[in-house]
């Protein structure tokens, strides 16, 4: 079945996805074989994202914002996965599974027009 | 991704990399290690092609500050090392809009990118090449 969403709000999720799959990855599996379940759905006119893995547990939404700020000679190379998806959606909300993994949703609202 | 070079004289020398398709954690490292090989051939002058790069991820953002640090006589982090030796480094570059390193014409959604991250101010972005290579 098609979501249809506008182009705007599926570039925005696919960024956000990306940033949190990586971060899974990268940070979560250490570079360890793992599972990432992505589910994809729509609330009314919300499109949602919701990621699962059994790394160990972290809330990203906990994570402190980058000190944009600073000067670029003060600024700490990279971490800015976990502030895009901050940016790119309209909320995420963290939750631990009942198998004790942890679940990522992400929210992005799409245009109530030309959804395609 | 596909990365390309073309080396161009200006006032100075200018290596122009240009960047095709998505730049992300799958190949941000080749894009560091195509800036490194230029920085060793002499080239300490980049103007980075963004106008064909249809996504950059964060870990693109860590490839584009890693070449500003490279060409600012810094050592990128040892990508060897993991993350934590990438979340390291991050000093050592003069204030102000980069010298060394200018990007040139993003699609709109990489400007986005840029923005949203906070890195636009810090880099000379320009619409157009010829302008760009005499920017140097």
């Amino acid at each position: 079945m098609a979501l249809k969403a506008d182009r705007d709000a599926i570039d925005d999720m696919i960024q956000a996805v990306d940033e949190s799959a990586t971060n899974i990855i990268v940070h979560g599996y250490r570079g360890r074989t793992g599972h990432i379940e992505i589910e994809v759905t729509r609330e009314g006119y919300v499109l949602v994202v919701r990621l699962r893995d059994q790394a160990p547990l972290f809330d990203p939404t906990r994570a402190p914002p980058p000190d944009l700020t600073l000067p670029l000679e003060r600024r700490r190379l990279g971490g800015l996965g976990i502030h895009l998806t901050r940016q790119f959606t309209d909320s995420m909300a963290y939750r631990t599974t009942s198998e004790g993994g942890n679940e990522l949703a992400l929210r992005k609202k799409v245009k109530r027009e030309g959804n395609k | 991704m596909n990365i390309s070079v073309n080396q161009t004289q200006g006032r100075v020398p200018v290596a122009v990399l240009s960047v095709q398709g998505d730049l992300d954690a799958s190949n941000y490292q080749e894009l560091i290690a195509k800036a490194r090989e230029l920085y060793n051939m002499g080239m300490h002058q980049i103007l980075l092609d963004l106008s064909g790069a249809s996504f950059v991820s964060s870990s693109g953002l860590v490839a584009i500050h890693s070449i500003a640090l490279l060409l600012h006589g810094e050592q990128p982090p040892d990508l060897e090392q993991g993350w934590s030796a990438i979340h390291a480094v991050g000093r050592g570059l003069v204030a102000g809009p980069q010298q060394h390193l200018k990007l040139l014409n993003p699609q709109p959604k990489v400007d986005r990118t840029l923005e949203k991250a906070g890195l636009k101010e810090f880099f000379e972005i320009h619409a157009d090449l010829a302008t760009a290579i005499a920017s140097f």
